[in-house]
């Protein structure tokens, strides 16, 4: 799931300064799930920003609505509709960036703004902690280390090993709430019978699938642009 | 002869070798590098030259390491990979070997939050392993890491860190491997104060015959006081100080907290010296370089043998 | 001809409703009170029963034995709750009451006047018609106002009731007996309908040696004349026959007349005796000696007077099948010397109004169709225990009810109408999981005079609860069925919140969250944590508090509001009377600058709710909380805590003190500690927020 952190609300309050009817759109899926930027949130955050508005003498008429995805036309489509029929002069939205862009392409002149700061690809490690398990590389070597990503959870990304920083299974950069995923990794694949594996040295890595080698899309081809639907 | 350097030829004779750090300066003049360089001539063998160290900004280790070389002390230029890829590490050992340059240490460098630039970037393209592993492909091939040959041949003598104190601890031996197999010609330690620790990794290393197959420098530094001491117990991760010497550096006044941290680490350096497999030692006298002549002194490890 | 109405599905009703023969909705009264709102709560008692003070004080509580409460400590004392309800909206019990002019043009009459009786007369009169009572005694109330004795039911009490019936419009003939004064043919020409409700009047006597003996009483003969002021002399000695409840009035009202030693005789054991186990036990505690497993073997006289009682010991009641079919021991028997016996082993109607020509009777009995309550005569009907055989007076009570039903079909389409079999579908136990996290909370019992004290005279035992008594233990209702619920599986997205906050493990996400009606104890904390905003509570809603809030601004002139305007959000669990509990008047806002909100525990606002208010013009929320440790939901102390630091921060941002929300707790009680709670809320929030005030 992708995890997103909310921002400051003078700093979102600061983008809509000049903006007269706003909608906050909550997106109910990750950000939901990470309790950033659900229907939630969407009114708590309009509830801020009419009160500070209100507060500073400039009234404005805040609204918010909520989506199951921003990340799939059909769903954003009444969202759009919402902005340009009833006139909203901006978007906030409380999607991960993903939503922004997605409202972004798709509003013509209304500019929208991000509501949340995307973290991470996480997971819940316990009630109200997440943490990031997968960085998107796009080539997954978690084959070589017993199921656990090196990539994404160590903070140098090593391949071979912990660094010397490793102490008491805590990650030196956050001990706090990092585990040192080589003491993971080495743990695992002991369990696993397969600590012999660990000798050998993963190579350098082929980044080309990750974010290094440009843009990414994929094309599923079997659903992809069917030709009785051009008809 | 990988590389011809004098470490290289010191560790070969059998000698023990002695290799201390030297930290570049915090600007663009030399000067201060030049004074320390001074300190230490003649005392080592040869001075690592640290890369950003702590991940703050240093005048860099290749300039540094020609100016030592300049110099008259054997420099062993340290590599992170946390700030360059291996298109720039490449092309920094290839200039590195331009100007002179024939001992390296690969390291994965500290994380950059621990540094002056906590906002920054990290590359960790690669790890230190692959790093060795490169940078012997381009001295034993003669070919960079996609292949391509490069034109003439190189020699570097490559080191590698260790750290027996981290965890876990039963990894820190594969990791040893790991790095020997991966091109590490000599291995530096962290700075060792649990000998108990340090003596059961030797045996580890021995029982895997790693101390015929590289060459294993331990490393010290010395106590400058108490307060260090238990900083450096505190707050340095994978760094342990046994009770028993911090005791005996509580037991002195604060003035002579000093002495009593030289006393300890000419303790250790005879230790060392007895201990099967260890090639040498690796002082890191943290911006206290001036010390190295009266250590190596009253260790007797001067002068430094002449191999040709 | 007759009509068969489909079966009658109730909503799932709360196991004290379903449990209950008029299906009062116990719980909603409970809600009410414990809301400081007695006069809904008297509204929602009189929809099911006309007769709630009675109930509130004899009724044997059936709602009680099945409440899930039982399961975390005692049921909740609904009893006494109907009681307190009862006694404290008499001036607005009178004032709501209203004639019903008849409209329908029917009259119908009934004969006599106890609970069922009275009960199908103020259904007929509330639907329109012509309703007369006709009762051969001067009091109207059947069993209740001559055979319950004072002690237990005073007479005001059930006055009170049957005022309340009679002002519909009710007419009654008393004094008029049936058969004697006027006959039963004679009602049916000048009536379209007739409800036999005459109820078992008479006591059945046992043919053993000597009953005729002078000083053999029949137990309701005993109890009639007893409350009507001609008690018969009695000796020292009473022994009383049988085990029922009759039995225990019977005794207890002997011990009242000054008998030294009063006896009962039955052949259950203690454990089987069908009177109510807190009746034998009250008798007990007034020195009543109950003889267990004793059947009269015959009755001793001297010169025709009672002498004694020759008992032999019963070996067993009821057989294999559970049919009453005694069995002796002969061998084993004991004489008690006695001067009076009261025979209380049942009961049977007084048919000696009727003529067989009138109505069809069967072996002394009337004949009628329990699934029509129709009798052998078109028009005539029949409810109460008449019908039904001996019950206790709810049952009568709901019987009245269909009657009522049963003759308005009749008198609208000419047809029978075959009552509707009652299918309930009520809620499980509270799994024992659930239960054991729940806050225990001792029951509230109603206090009973002194034993001593209490046999010296017909006045009333037990006590009325105070209004502290009666919000605590209305508090205690958990509210069943009534807990939080998905409003939409679209809305969420499965994040597992509710089931990380849940603090009685009832939460849970299959696809998308669940939260079983059944074990859901309506703490609300999975709605106030919800971020999909998708969780509503059946009850304590705060979106519904949310609309009072702006209703009650709405009518309030905000420039004429006190500043710095507080609202606040209090507990309203921490109240002993009902002074914070009434609304507020615009003037007592506008004057204090205090608007408060009562929330039935604060751990339910949601970041919103605290938020909010700003929007609505308020300088300062501020948030009462329980007291420390008091509160029913583990971990809504702490959740709440915690969203309210969130709030605070979320405020700062927006440019708002720190002081604009705060948090209190309640000390001892509401009422002790909120005053000086508002001003010192007033008085942190006070420096600035007067020139920052909303304009």
């Amino acid at each position: 799931m992708i995890v997103a952190d909310q921002k400051p609300l003078h700093e979102v309050k600061e983008f809509v300064e000049t903006h007269q009817k706003i909608l906050v759109a909550g997106c109910g899926t990750c950000v939901t799930v990470c309790l950033s930027g659900g229907a939630a949130e969407a009114r708590l955050l309009a509830s801020g920003l009419r009160i500070a508005f209100q507060r500073a003498h400039h009234p404005k008429t805040i609204e918010d609505d909520t989506v199951l995805r921003q990340c799939d036309e059909e769903f954003v489509l009444p969202l759009l509709e919402k902005v340009k029929g009833e006139g909203f002069d901006a978007v906030i939205t409380l999607a991960c960036g993903v939503g922004v862009n997605f409202l972004a392409d798709r509003l013509g002149a209304i500019p929208v703004f991000p509501g949340v700061n995307t973290t991470f690809y996480g997971a819940v490690m316990e009630p109200g902690l997440w943490a990031e398990m997968c960085s998107g590389c796009g080539e997954c070597i978690t084959h070589l280390t017993g199921g656990i990503c090196p990539i994404a959870r160590c903070s140098k990304r090593l391949f071979n090993g912990p660094c010397g920083g490793s102490e008491k299974g805590r990650c030196e950069v956050d001990p706090l709430n990092t585990p040192c995923v080589w003491q993971l990794i080495y743990d695992r694949m002991k369990e696993l019978g397969r600590l012999h594996e660990l000798r050998n040295i993963i190579p350098a890595k082929n980044w080309r699938p990750a974010l290094d080698g440009g843009v990414r899309h994929t094309v599923r081809e079997r659903i992809y642009r069917l030709e009785y639907k051009n008809r | 002869m990988k590389s011809g350097s004098n470490l290289e030829k010191v560790l070969k004779g059998g000698h023990f070798a002695v290799t201390c750090e030297c930290g570049p300066p915090r600007g663009p003049n030399p000067d201060d590098l030049i004074g320390k360089i001074d300190h230490i001539k003649g005392f080592v063998d040869a001075a690592n030259v640290t890369d950003n160290p702590t991940a703050s900004v240093r005048m860099s280790s290749v300039g540094a390491s020609a100016i030592l070389f300049r110099h008259g002390v054997e420099p062993v230029m340290q590599m992170v990979t946390r700030d360059r890829n291996r298109i720039a590490a490449q092309g920094d050992v290839l200039g590195a070997h331009a100007l002179g340059i024939r001992n390296m240490l690969c390291l994965s460098g500290d994380h950059q939050t621990f540094g002056n630039h906590p906002h920054a970037k990290n590359v960790f393209d690669i790890d230190s392993m692959q790093l060795l592993h490169m940078v012997r492909t381009l001295r034993d091939e003669g070919k960079m890491d996609n292949g391509d040959p490069i034109d003439g041949k190189m020699g570097m003598f490559l080191g590698a860190a260790a750290n027996p104190f981290a965890d876990p601890f039963e990894f820190r031996v594969i990791r040893l491997a790991k790095k020997i197999a991966a091109g590490a010609d000599f291995i530096q330690t962290q700075c060792i104060y649990d000998m108990d620790r340090f003596r059961k990794f030797m045996e580890m290393a021995r029982d895997m015959g790693l101390h015929e197959k590289c060459f294993i420098l331990a490393g010290v530094t010395p106590l400058k006081s108490l307060g260090m001491a238990r900083y450096m117990n505190r707050s340095v991760p994978g760094m342990s100080i046994p009770q028993r010497i911090l005791e005996r550096m509580k037991g002195v006044p604060r003035e002579a907290q000093a002495k009593e941290g030289i006393r300890i680490l000419l303790e250790q350096i005879e230790e060392l010296q007895q201990t099967e497999g260890v090639a040498g030692i690796h002082v890191m006298a943290i911006e206290w370089e001036e010390k190295i002549p009266e250590i190596m002194e009253r260790a007797r490890l001067i002068p430094r043998p002449q191999v040709d | 001809m007759t009509v068969r109405s489909s079966t009658q599905q109730h909503k799932p009703l709360p196991n004290c409703s379903a449990a209950c023969p008029v299906h009062t909705d116990t719980r909603g009264y409970a809600e009410a009170v414990s809301e400081g709102d007695y006069e809904r709560a008297l509204e929602l008692l009189l929809q099911a029963n006309p007769f709630p003070s009675v109930c509130g004080r004899i009724c044997h509580h059936p709602c009680e034995k099945e409440c899930r409460r039982k399961e975390v400590d005692a049921p909740v004392n609904l009893r006494m709750l109907k009681r307190f309800v009862v006694e404290n909206t008499k001036d607005y019990r009178r004032e709501r009451r209203r004639r019903i002019e008849p409209f329908r043009g029917k009259k119908v009459a009934i004969i006599g006047s106890g609970p069922a009786g009275l009960t199908a007369a103020h259904d007929l009169a509330l639907l329109g018609y012509h309703t007369v009572v006709f009762e051969q005694d001067s009091r109207l109330g059947g069993m209740l106002a001559h055979a319950i004795p004072r002690y237990r039911l005073p007479l005001h009490a059930l006055n009170e009731d049957i005022d309340d019936i009679l002002a519909l419009g009710v007419e009654a003939k008393t004094g008029c007996r049936v058969g004697r004064d006027i006959s039963l043919e004679e009602i049916r020409e000048s009536h379209d309908a007739v409800v036999v409700a005459i109820g078992l009047s008479e006591s059945v006597t046992l043919p053993i040696p000597g009953s005729t003996s002078e000083g053999v009483l029949p137990g309701i003969t005993f109890l009639w004349d007893v409350a009507n002021g001609h008690p018969p002399p009695l000796g020292e000695r009473v022994l009383i026959i049988g085990g029922g409840n009759v039995a225990v009035d019977a005794a207890r009202t002997a011990r009242r007349l000054g008998v030294s030693r009063v006896f009962l005789a039955c052949l259950e054991s203690r454990e089987e005796m069908p009177a109510w186990q807190w009746e034998i036990q009250e008798a007990q505690e007034e020195g009543i000696e109950i003889l267990n497993s004793w059947g009269p073997k015959a009755i001793l006289s001297r010169k025709g007077k009672v002498a004694g009682l020759e008992l032999k010991h019963c070996t067993r009641v009821f057989d294999e099948k559970g049919r009453f079919n005694p069995q002796y021991d002969e061998a084993r028997t004991m004489t008690l010397d006695v001067d009076q016996i009261v025979m209380t082993i049942g009961q049977r109607a007084d048919l000696s109004c009727f003529n067989e020509r009138e109505l069809a009777m069967e072996r002394g009995r009337l004949m009628c169709d329990p699934h029509t309550l129709s009798t052998s005569e078109p028009g005539v009907f029949a409810c109460g225990e008449v019908m039904t055989g001996p019950g206790s007076a709810i049952q009568a009570i709901a019987n009245g009810h269909q009657a009522a039903r049963a003759v308005h079909h009749y008198l609208q389409t000419g047809e029978r109408l075959v009552l509707p079999r009652e299918e309930i579908s009520h809620l499980g136990p509270l799994p024992p999981r659930v239960a054991s996290l729940a806050r225990p909370m001792p029951r509230k019992d109603a206090a009973l005079s002194d034993p001593q004290e209490r046999t010296r005279n017909f006045s009333e035992i037990e006590s009325p609860f105070n209004e502290q008594q009666a919000l605590e233990e209305a508090r205690r209702c958990l509210a069943c069925a009534m807990g939080a619920q998905l409003e939409s599986s679209q809305a969420c997205a499965g994040c597992l919140t509710c089931a990380r906050v849940c603090p009685f493990g009832v939460a849970t996400v299959e696809r998308t969250a669940a939260m079983p009606a059944e074990e859901c104890l309506a703490c609300g904390l999975c709605a106030a944590e919800c971020p999909a905003a998708g969780v509503a509570l059946k009850r304590f809603g705060t979106n519904q508090m949310k609309k009072t809030l702006r209703e009650m601004l709405a009518s309030t002139h905000a420039s004429h509001i006190l500043r710095p305007f507080v609202i606040a959000y209090c507990c309203l669990y921490e109240t002993t009377g009902r002074q914070y509990l009434q609304p507020q008047s615009r003037e007592e806002i506008e004057s204090s600058g205090i608007l408060r909100v009562m929330v039935p525990c604060v751990g339910r606002l949601s970041s919103l709710d605290l938020v909010e208010p700003f929007e609505l013009g308020a300088d300062c929320v501020a948030v009462i909380a329980c007291k420390e440790g008091a509160c029913l939901y583990p971990g809504s102390e702490e959740l709440l805590q915690r969203r309210v630091a969130h709030a605070q921060k979320f405020l700062e941002e927006i440019g708002l003190k720190w002081a604009s929300l705060q948090y209190h707790r309640t000390q001892e009680n509401a009422e002790a500690s909120w005053p000086a709670i508002w001003k010192e809320v007033r008085r942190q929030i006070a420096p600035e927020s007067g020139k920052e005030a909303f304009k």
